[in-house]
């Protein structure tokens, strides 16, 4: 399914009448199947965006239109095609078995039971989720935690796929797991993925389109490759820092 | 229809995850039990009972049938709502094809089923060895039940609109220490409400604290007419109507207000 934002705005009212404009006019297209990276420093608006991507935050101004279904009128259907993983949020209920969250999802969005046991086997195999499906969460390593996550956000098939910070805090080899996972994810079931991360590596080995925003402004909207050739360098680590820096610097004029 | 039942027995679930909890918490329910018969059987005794519209044994069935019925069903809605808006874990219930209400519901649902059986039941024998009277009205049980059921909604609606507040405060506790206490003493869950001096009855007229404990426990303990048992189940379908209208409304202006923070 492809994803189209317009003028998408986010205005955080504070005290005393105060208020911070964290998302501003942003619009893009995120094409069906592909795996999209989107970046931006702390506090750029990355997580609103998503949020109101997700139906989380009700935007101020602007749309979301996910196959030209909207939030207001198609709520439920677009939540039933939705996968969202939040690296520093869990899905899964604290005190309970993994498998019970996960059997919870299989109804709450009507999984066939052979699609179930399809998927679990995968999942078995790629992610290792046997080894700690009758665990409670809270007994967890955070990379176990978050294969478990990504387990219960994928075993209903969803088409659009957020991952908001899925590698933070995974070793190297857990997170080459999940990387190798998500992207035959999107390859077999073609499913749409956008990806936040700070970690340039995940960008580097999972998407071919970037979309960068910094201050609540979309700063690039094009393909990786793209990126590199407009810097005259591969090390996507050096761009991205001059971006952000050039962005400071834009901020200090300004003040 | 399965989902709703997930929900439930992970409620069930989660209720009994610490199982050292579950003993403290009865354990509690039977301290708060005696202290209660102590100090009615002190107060009767000291006081010949001329001022007080509920007889000895009357006062005392009220309290046990109150307590009985608290044990399953005041669950921590308020606190689970409330945390999850504050820490901003209600961003993945946002995301589910579920209404955020129903699955809260089934969850509590849950809950009780748990509490029922690990506090009611047992707190039911312990009650029945050693104090051996006829707690119901027999010819009043059906009503009875049917007042819980409506008393069961009005609890929880109560108890979502409050926790909701928390899209504007972020953090309830205070708000809902100050309205416990009002909650416990107007709901009729300490003191029969039939106690209660003239000012306090017509103050409870206009609120929903009565239909929660006053109103069913007195259909089940005390012989009243069909006419009245009719008018008091009427006021909780009202309620019932009333805060659910309410319970939506908060709902639908809070979610705009929506903040989640960090991540």
């Amino acid at each position: 399914m492809s994803i189209e934002v317009n003028n998408l705005t986010k205005i955080y009212r504070l005290k005393r009448g105060q208020k911070k404009l964290a998302v501003d006019n942003i619009s893009f297209t995120i094409p069906d199947g592909e795996i999209v990276g989107f970046i931006g420093p702390n506090g750029a608006g990355k997580s609103t965006t998503i949020k109101m991507m997700t139906g989380i935050l009700v935007p101020d101004n602007g749309s979301v239109s996910i196959d030209g279904l909207n939030f207001k009128k198609n709520r439920k259907e677009i939540m039933l095609k939705t996968g969202v993983v939040f690296g520093q949020k869990s899905v899964l209920c604290w005190d309970i078995p993994v498998i019970d969250s996960l059997k919870l999802f299989r109804d709450m969005y009507r999984v066939p039971k052979d699609v179930f046991k399809e998927n679990m086997d995968a999942f078995s195999q790629i992610l290792g989720l046997d080894e700690f499906i009758n665990h409670p969460p809270r007994l967890l390593s955070l990379g176990q935690r978050m294969k478990a996550d990504l387990a219960a956000s994928l075993i209903y098939n969803p088409d659009i796929l957020f991952l908001d910070e899925p590698t933070i805090g995974i070793d190297v080899l857990s997170k080459e797991r999940i990387r190798q996972f998500i992207k035959n994810i999107n390859e077999d079931r073609h499913t749409t993925i956008i990806l936040t991360t700070h970690d340039v590596s995940d960008i580097e080995s999972l998407c071919e389109k970037m979309i960068i925003i910094d201050k609540g402004s979309l700063i690039y909207d094009g393909t990786l490759p793209q990126l590199k050739s407009i810097y005259k360098t591969t090390d996507l680590e050096e761009i991205i820092k001059k971006i952000y820096l050039a962005g400071e610097q834009r901020n200090a004029k300004i003040c | 229809m399965r989902k709703y039942a997930d929900l439930a027995m992970i409620g069930i679930k989660e209720h009994t995850a610490y199982a050292g909890s579950l003993w403290a918490n009865f354990l509690a329910k039977i301290v708060y039990l005696y202290m209660q018969y102590a100090l009615w059987t002190g107060l009767f005794s000291s006081n010949t009972g001329k001022n007080i519209p509920l007889s000895q044994d009357e006062t005392i069935r009220y309290i046990i049938v109150a307590t009985l019925l608290s044990a399953f069903m005041e669950c921590d809605v308020i606190a689970w709502i409330n945390g999850q808006i504050q820490s901003g874990d209600v961003a993945n219930q946002l995301i589910r094809p579920l209404d955020y209400k129903f699955m809260i519901f089934a969850k509590h649902i849950g809950t009780s089923v748990a509490r029922f059986v690990i506090y009611t039941v047992p707190l039911g024998i312990v009650i029945s060895i050693f104090y051996p009277v006829r707690l119901f009205c027999r010819e009043q049980l059906l009503y009875g039940i049917l007042s819980i059921i409506l008393a069961y909604m009005i609890q929880f609606l109560y108890s979502v609109i409050i926790g909701l507040m928390a899209f504007w405060l972020i953090v309830t506790w205070p708000l809902n220490m100050l309205l416990a206490a009002i909650y416990k003493l107007l709901s009729g869950a300490w003191i029969p409400a039939a106690m209660f001096p003239e000012f306090l009855t017509v103050i409870n007229l206009i609120l929903p604290f009565r239909a929660i404990y006053a109103i069913p426990v007195t259909i089940l303990t005390s012989p009243m007419s069909f006419a009245s048992i009719c008018e008091n189940l009427l006021v909780q379908l009202i309620w019932v109507a009333v805060l659910f209208i309410t319970s939506e409304a908060v709902w639908i202006v809070g979610k705009n207000k929506l903040i989640v923070q960090g991540g």
